[in-house]
């Protein structure tokens, strides 16, 4: 048997005999994945919990009360007498948003006197309140064109009231997700981010033992002194599982859940295939500068944890400080969701992504000016605590 | 009694001298809870997604069309980067990244004004992120209604009688009060709930790091091990309990007071108040540290394992996705984490000024979890961490014994 095999086969053996392997590899990623995926199943959290405060009482607020329950994003759980009394409701978490129908709106409205109609969304939890925005801007603009056009019509201007009201119309189109399906987002990019933080910390954590243990001296020994054989042989069966739980997490996202793929399914294989190898070598690389287990996952946590908020899923890169935004484009999760952007979402021309490839080819070369130095490491091992 | 406080106080000061010499703990407990903040105010500091680049394709090319462009280009979500001559154009525009929205103007948009029709106009977005599409939209719904408000006054100007109601005013002026987050901003709004997710993540990380290093190396324990005096457990996790909670005053203070102050986030509660909030919370934390004493045996591996469960931990707070769209099993696993209620009942007071008796619930949550994670926590202390470390300690004295 080669110098290879034989280092194959001792850490095959190294992963199946420790369970903490199984579990950083299979049980949480796995965990994760099923937790994000059922979480956003329903694509939208429909049914915000909402209170109506009608000061008026007549049958005009009354009807917009009942437009508002049926609408389909929020649940009327309330029906406080005063704005203080809905305020509280906020504060106490029952309520996410309320909407006021002031005192003599009926008449006001209809005499002209330009009642004002006021809704209040809780800020403090974004979503929820980004969509009871809309759907009481929506209900409040019903009520007002009802009403303006039998104004008009009774004033005797018989042409189309709509386009009287609403003279320039702007249809927004959302490419890709028409319907603001929120798992297209957070799934997409979580998940692999995840896996980039697993890959990264499990990488650091299984080097970090030979050297712990004194076993990297028999590590190179088997390798013949050679570093290059040794690490690849050392991390080749690593690859492979993370292989087969890439492709799964692929076919499970784009394929079961559904999530869009409008391009073709071998670039975003490829992207795949190339991110494991990217995490691998940017886990090579953080344990090759700092060959100190601790220290070696302290940073790959770090960077592992940061990247779900560095790698802009939710806040863009051209938002952020220039300083913070460079730092965007150290970590290889960056480029699967940006190839996810392009090849799934959008699916335009292999063309403009071009660039995201290379950065995963430069992610895999990164470790190798440090090799000599883990080589020194893995030849003298100490550990220190 | 007089044992049980001697113990108490050698439990202390072990764990004190500990925690002092343990690099890896010192980062968990102070490096940790002052940095993260910053790091993460940091990167969300901006606050609102302003000026997402937009490309126009205008086939009408006329003075209404050029306004509508003016106006889109002036609201505060968008910002036009210039003119394509077709929709391939804008098209390439988009794919090369330069652009992440295309307003399309037909042709005929003008005179459908002046013909009393409806003028349509389209915009495509690019749906990466749904900030960005948020600035969009927003710019877009703001522009047609303002947009369309002049050009219904002008034309209102021709009927005499309804002038004065439609023209002098809004019919029904419609108004939106954000409430607590009063700006919508993005880091105002995820970095209070984020806060409590990193005090958690600190305390359990290194109340578990510590047993960690006692299994290693029994001298650090917190009690006499083989000692013919059996000493009490319940002073032992007291003595221990009290270094952390000392521990975390000056982090708790920072990260309660100083962050929402330094980055201006909304501070709307009353901060004696929040402190009295973060006791049991921190009190479970540490309680649900102890409980993870007992499947940590090496020191590192916490980190392969613990690391990623703030991920889940954020979904389940309630933060990302609200509460109310959490059901079943998500619902119960959420429900026993110190962090979701402590999200829960900090962002409110913080942010939305709630009372410590309007977050009642969330308070009285926290109790109960302090009492079963400390409890569950005696349990594995008693039968399988103190075991552990006895048997560490019978083997060191073995080796010593042989040396010698």
């Amino acid at each position: 048997m080669s110098a290879f095999w034989q280092i194959f086969r001792r850490s095959v053996l190294q992963l199946a005999r420790r369970p903490i392997y199984w579990v950083g590899i299979f049980l949480l990623p796995l965990f994760c994945f099923l937790l994000l995926a059922d979480l956003m199943s329903d694509g939208l959290p429909v049914k915000a919990p909402a209170a109506i405060i009608d000061n008026d009482g007549s049958p005009l607020s009354r009807q917009v009360s009942q437009q508002l329950a049926g609408m389909q994003m929020v649940d009327v759980v309330a029906t406080p007498h005063s704005f203080t009394q809905a305020r509280h409701l906020m504060q106490e978490g029952k309520i996410y948003g309320y909407f006021l129908i002031p005192e003599n709106f009926e008449a006001n409205l209809l005499s002209g006197r330009a009642p004002e109609i006021t809704f209040y969304t809780n800020m403090t939890y974004y979503v929820p309140a980004s969509l009871l925005y809309k759907t009481f801007k929506t209900t409040a603009l019903y009520t007002k064109a009802g009403v303006a056009s039998d104004v008009i019509s009774s004033a005797g201007f018989t042409e189309n009231p709509t386009a009287m009201l609403m003279p320039i119309n702007i249809n927004v189109r959302g490419l890709g997700n028409p319907g603001l399906n929120y798992a297209y987002y957070l799934c997409v990019s979580f998940m692999p981010c995840v896996l980039q933080l697993m890959i990264v910390l499990i990488t650091c954590f299984s080097l970090g033992q030979e050297v712990k243990y004194g076993s990297s001296k028999r590590l190179m020994q088997l390798a013949g002194g050679s570093i290059v054989r040794a690490v690849s042989a050392k991390l080749m069966p690593q690859t492979l599982i993370w292989w087969v739980i890439a492709l799964f997490l692929e076919s499970w996202m784009f394929g079961w859940q559904g999530y869009p793929m409008h391009g073709s399914w071998w670039w975003m294989t490829l992207s795949e295939l190339m991110f494991v190898l990217a995490c691998q070598g940017f886990g090579l690389l953080i344990y090759s500068a700092l060959p100190n287990l601790r220290l070696s996952l302290s940073v790959g946590a770090l960077v592992g944890i940061l990247s779900f908020s560095i790698a802009a899923f939710s806040f863009p890169v051209q938002s952020m400080y220039g300083a913070i935004a460079i730092t965007s484009y150290i970590v290889p999760t960056r480029y699967n969701f940006l190839i996810y952007i392009d090849q799934a979402l959008n699916g335009i021309d292999i063309y403009y992504s071009r660039w995201w490839y290379v950065a995963y080819i430069i992610f895999m070369v990164a470790p190798l000016p440090l090799l000599p130095r883990l080589r020194k490491a893995m030849l003298n091992p100490v550990y220190v605590p | 009694m007089k044992k049980f406080f001697r113990q108490y106080y050698h439990a202390l000061i072990q764990e004190f001298r500990l925690v002092k010499g343990d690099p890896g703990v010192l980062i968990f407990l102070i490096l940790l809870p002052l940095a993260y903040p910053l790091v993460y105010s940091l990167i969300y500091n901006p606050e609102l997604v302003r000026d997402v680049q937009l490309v126009v394709v205008d086939n009408d090319r006329t003075p209404m069309s050029r306004e509508l462009v003016r106006r889109i280009d002036a609201a505060q979500g968008a910002w036009v980067i210039g003119y394509a001559a077709n929709l391939g154009e804008a098209k390439r525009a988009m794919n090369e990244h330069d652009a992440y929205g295309i307003l399309e103007i037909p042709e005929g948009f003008e005179r459908r004004v002046g013909l009393n029709e409806q003028a349509q106009a389209v915009m495509y977005c690019e749906m990466s992120l749904l900030l960005r599409y948020r600035g969009l939209l927003v710019s877009a719904t703001d522009v047609m209604q303002d947009f369309g408000a002049t050009i219904t006054t002008r034309r209102i100007d021709h009927i005499a009688p309804l002038a004065e109601t439609i023209s002098s005013g809004d019919l029904m002026p419609v108004n939106n009060i954000q409430m607590g987050n009063i700006e919508g901003g993005f880091d105002s709004f995820v970095m209070p709930g984020i806060l409590m997710l990193i005090l958690q993540q600190s305390l359990l990380l290194a109340v578990s790091m510590c047993g960690g290093a006692k299994r290693q190396d029994p001298r650090k324990a917190s009690f006499t091990p083989l000692s013919a005096e059996r000493s009490s457990l319940i002073a032992t996790m007291g003595g221990q309990t009290t270094v952390y909670l000392i521990m975390m005053i000056v982090p708790v203070i920072y990260i309660v007071h100083y962050v929402p102050l330094i980055f201006r986030f909304p501070m709307a509660g009353d901060t004696l108040q929040e402190f009295l909030f973060i006791v049991p919370f921190v009190l479970s934390s540490v309680g649900l540290g102890f409980v993870l004493q007992g499947i940590v045996r090496e020191r590192e591996s916490i980190f392969v394992i613990w690391v990623v469960t703030s991920v889940v931990f954020l979904f389940l707070s309630g933060l990302t996705w609200p509460r109310y769209a959490i059901t079943g099993f998500w619902r119960v696993l959420a429900d026993a984490v110190p962090g979701t209620w402590g999200v829960e009942g900090f962002i409110r007071m913080n942010t939305n000024g709630a009372s410590l008796a309007q977050v009642s619930v969330e308070y009285r949550n926290l109790w109960i979890l302090a009492t079963i994670y400390l409890t569950a926590g005696y349990l594995v202390q008693r039968f399988v961490q103190r075991p552990d470390i006895e048997a560490a300690a019978r083997r060191l004295e073995n080796d010593s014994a042989t040396k010698s």
